[in-house]
């Protein structure tokens, strides 16, 4: 979903990386207030995970290719939505500098869909599904699905607006093939979510990972 | 009433350690493995342009970046992940930007961390 230099206007842009700073701001405020010296070593093996995640492309049928975007995954482990743009936006400036993958007049609008809807969608997603199912792996896999949905339309969107898409078939096929591709950051984000609780129950945030248990006795 | 899920915590060199040897197992290989298919974008990118069905396969010699209207041009020292000098080497950049990545990521927050 890294949308390239060729597919934005400069202004449209420029206005992008505006709202992107916004949030950057944000999230470099939540690195300094919530991060600590446990916890940082989460980070950053979950950036370099996420970066290598995205650079496998796995095949999902209809002649499209698709890999994990990382935001959700970020977002509900460091349990804010700011971990998951302040992850994404390090590995997108990564990506896009070093590998090209995703342009760089373009790239706040990637921090835009891939950091800020990939970790708002994806945590508050979460939060609300772990109260309604009480299941944490389930939840976290439908909130990541959510969250590359959505980030999806929001491309399609931008991409309307910038006059290279246009709206209802870039929306169906954005929509389509992130449907298919949403089933893999779920399951990817539910397994990896495991996997960190087994390994390091004590990193992630209380609000991420208790439950509620039902009291048979009421 | 809380309940929460609790383990004996590995150490945190042993779970760096683990990640890391994680990413780089995935890194390595999406060298050999990863599908050639073009992504959700640009597949979508090749569908508006009617260069392909929308559940058909895509054209081997499809642009995606045809459809474009922006101006701006840059070009990445390692573009595509690859230098195109065998896979021995591209899997050396796959771990080279892993660990680009994780130094980049822990600097910045030990960094930002200390000065908070």
């Amino acid at each position: 979903m890294h949308i390239p230099d060729a597919f934005l206007p400069l202004p449209q842009a420029a206005l992008y990386w505006v709202i992107a700073c916004i949030f950057i701001i944000f999230a470099l405020r939540w690195s300094r207030s919530e991060m600590s010296e446990e916890n940082i070593p989460l980070i950053a093996v979950l950036a370099a995970g996420i970066f290598a995640i995205q650079a496998f492309n796995l095949p999902i049928g209809m002649g499209t290719s698709g890999h994990l975007i990382g935001g959700a995954l970020a977002a509900i482990v460091l349990g804010s939505p700011y971990a998951g743009i302040f992850v994404l936006t390090i590995v997108l400036i990564i990506q896009g500098i070093i590998f090209g993958d995703g342009g760089i007049t373009s790239m706040g609008a990637n921090i835009i869909n891939m950091g800020v809807i990939g970790g708002f969608v994806g945590y508050y997603g979460y939060i609300g599904l772990k109260k309604i199912t009480n299941q944490i792996y389930l939840s976290a896999g439908i909130a990541a699905w959510a969250a590359c949905f959505i980030a999806a339309l929001a491309c399609a969107l931008e991409l309307a607006v910038a006059g290279t898409f246009p709206l209802i078939p870039g929306m169906v096929a954005m929509g389509v093939y992130h449907a298919v591709i949403g089933v893999i950051e779920g399951v990817i984000t539910a397994g990896a979510l495991y996997l960190i609780i087994q390994a390091r129950p004590d990193m992630v945030p209380e609000k991420v990972k208790s439950i509620i248990k039902k009291d048979n006795n009421m | 009433m809380e309940d929460t899920v609790t383990q004996n915590p590995m150490s945190i060199t042993l779970f760096v350690i683990a990640g890391l040897i994680i990413a780089f197992i995935i890194g390595s290989g999406a060298v050999f493995f990863a599908s050639d298919n073009p992504d959700g974008l640009e597949s979508a990118a090749l569908f508006v342009q009617n260069a392909k069905e929308l559940f058909g396969q895509s054209p081997e010699d499809g642009d995606p970046e045809a459809i474009g209207t922006g101006t701006f041009e840059f070009k990445a020292p390692i573009p595509d992940y690859t230098l195109e000098r065998g896979e021995g080497v591209d899997v050396l950049i796959a771990l080279f930007g892993i660990s680009l990545t994780f130094i980049v990521v822990f600097g910045l927050a030990r960094g930002l961390h200390r000065k908070s």
